[in-house]
């Protein structure tokens, strides 16, 4: 049985959004009745970005907001779609005039609730683009048929080089097409030795063997295609990257973007093991990690496990990720 | 005044009385959804009529559009997938007519139109797929038909209203195609689709509004 450090199940994203806003005074101000986290100092002059989707993937998105990166992040229920009001009157806190990008994890709720926000938004004369993330390779399929491949741990990366294009002063479309190919050449494999357990719950929303891993898992706690025995951390490395170095079939010399993601329920320790055998395997390969992030920045409640993200970098792609960032999860 | 156009109130009276019958048909809607669902219709239904409430604190909206923009951000406000197709189907509703003005028939016909249109688009239906469009379509045909013939605007929104019905009804021989009820397959049969329902209840209260002394809905039928 596993207990939760909660008030009212009901009330958890709102308290939550409370407390975390208060913790950053300087940075963040919360639109309590809409449940949406702002900067402090909305920006003016550039573009502006805006994402959410439902909660219980903190420090995904709210922790995304700053300077750098988002302008504001909207919270639905946990794992639910904010409603399409929710995601109107965060999309028009965006805008400081110059239009405003939405970046949207590929869920067919939070696609329809984005789209629906940013035709009404036209009513107020503010202008959108939607960037879809669809990173996770574990739910292609061949055909391109049914709702495609979900949105994970590339979301930020999507929403880190739109941030950084927008302070440039790059145009709607042009934020846009970058946020496009960022998610484009982005793909993630993730796996659970344990699922999360919803705040309030006593089990995980499923069970598996002591020998067992649930491989192509989501961030929804859905269950995953496969059921794969158990095995070391260089083996459980093995079991995400070769998939993705398959797909991404990387010629050699080429430098990656990496994120070694924790699922919310995974130690720092363990994710390093994981990034000690992605840099050998790479650099067995002739690749190079020449940037990456390692920590837990898109989680699925508790779950105990790790994605992989991989996304071959350009100068213009290196040049955004290293733009000066300050957000709550995200600063250099 | 010609009989194809509408009084002054009309906006307020369609407003008032479709939150009458949907809070009284939100228990019967939330059992159809429970028997041919995932069951959160009723809730659904409660949750808009709470925002609705919220929506209208701030003072009585002016005019048509202005109470019809109310019950549709007051659904956009509503998770899942009825909320924001009510929502976006309200929208185009409310522009039935301009700031001030009240819509006469032909452009309330088109506006239903619209409306359809929006919810196919979004929520990615055909008539006959067991959703609120299997209401709305015939409605929208027997709108045009009645008001193209000249019947006033009370006979010709209970042409509407009657087709509306008949059609939800209907929908308890459909196999859903989309919507959650799509997962439960053939065991919806014998039951009526709760969206269908609702829409049909929207129908009977422009009729009902259409009176110069409103009046009321039938919900009798729903269950």
């Amino acid at each position: 049985m596993r207990r939760s450090i909660v008030n009212d199940p009901d009330q958890l994203v709102p308290e939550a959004l409370e407390g975390f806003v208060l913790s950053h005074p300087a940075r963040l101000a919360l639109d309590a009745e809409h449940r949406f986290v702002r900067r402090a100092e909305p920006a003016t002059g550039k573009v502006g970005l805006v994402s959410g989707g439902g909660s219980g993937h903190e420090p995904l998105h709210a922790g995304f907001v700053g300077p750098g990166m988002l302008d504001v992040a909207v919270a639905g229920a946990v794992f639910a779609s904010p409603t399409a009001l929710q995601v109107l009157e965060a999309t028009k806190a965006a805008d400081s005039g110059h239009g405003v990008v939405q970046i949207v994890k590929n869920y067919t709720g939070d696609v329809l609730n984005f789209r629906i926000a940013g035709e009404i938004s036209g009513d107020d004369q503010v202008e959108t683009e939607i960037v879809l993330v669809d990173d996770d390779l574990a739910t292609d399929t061949a055909d391109g048929g049914g709702p495609g491949r979900r949105g994970t741990a590339a979301t930020v990366i999507v929403e880190k080089v739109c941030g950084a294009a927008a302070e440039e002063g790059q145009d709607l479309a042009a934020v846009a097409e970058v946020g496009r190919r960022a998610a484009a050449s982005a793909r993630t494999m993730s796996l659970a030795l344990t699922a999360g357990t919803h705040p309030g719950d006593e089990e995980p929303q499923f069970a598996l063997g002591d020998d067992e891993v649930e491989l192509g898992v989501g961030i929804h706690g859905e269950r995953a295609a496969r059921r794969v025995p158990f095995t070391s951390a260089d083996g459980l490395t093995d079991l995400l990257l070769d998939p993705l170095l398959e797909e991404l079939g990387l010629e050699r010399g080429t430098e990656v973007l990496a994120i070694v993601n924790g699922l919310g329920g995974t130690y720092p320790l363990e994710l390093n093991l994981v990034a000690r055998r992605l840099h050998h395997r790479l650099g067995d390969a002739g690749l190079a990690v020449g940037r990456s992030l390692v920590g837990s920045y898109v989680t699925s409640l508790d779950m105990h496990g790790v994605s992989l993200t991989l996304m071959p970098l350009d100068e213009e792609l290196r040049r955004l990720w290293d733009a000066p960032v300050q957000t709550p999860a995200l600063t250099w | 005044m010609t009989d194809h156009a509408l009084h002054d109130d009309f906006g307020r009276l369609v407003v008032t009385t479709l939150r009458e019958s949907l809070e009284g048909a939100a228990p019967a809607l939330g059992d159809l959804d429970r028997r041919a669902g995932d069951g959160d219709f009723g809730d659904n239904v409660r949750v808009a009529m709470k925002n609705l409430g919220r929506e209208l604190e701030g003072g009585e909206p002016a005019d048509y559009r202005g109470w019809v923009t109310a019950m549709s951000r007051a659904w956009l406000g509503v998770g899942g997938t009825s909320g924001p197709l009510f929502g976006m189907f309200y929208r185009d509703l409310a522009r039935a007519a301009g700031d001030g003005e009240v819509p006469d028939l032909a452009a309330l016909a088109e506006a239903l139109a619209a409306g359809q249109a929006v919810v196919q688009k979004y929520g990615e239906a055909e008539v006959g797929d067991r959703t609120m469009v299997d209401a709305l379509a015939p409605a929208v045909t027997a709108l045009r038909e009645a008001a193209g013939s000249g019947a006033d605007a009370v006979h010709a929104l209970g042409a509407a209203e009657k087709a509306a019905i008949d059609a939800a009804k209907g929908t308890a021989e459909l196999t859903a195609r989309r919507g959650r009820a799509s997962y439960v397959g053939d065991s919806a049969k014998g039951v009526m689709d709760p969206g269908a329902c609702a829409m049909a209840l929207v129908v009977g209260a422009l009729r009902a509004a259409a009176g110069a002394d409103g009046g009321e809905v039938r919900a009798d039928w729903i269950g």
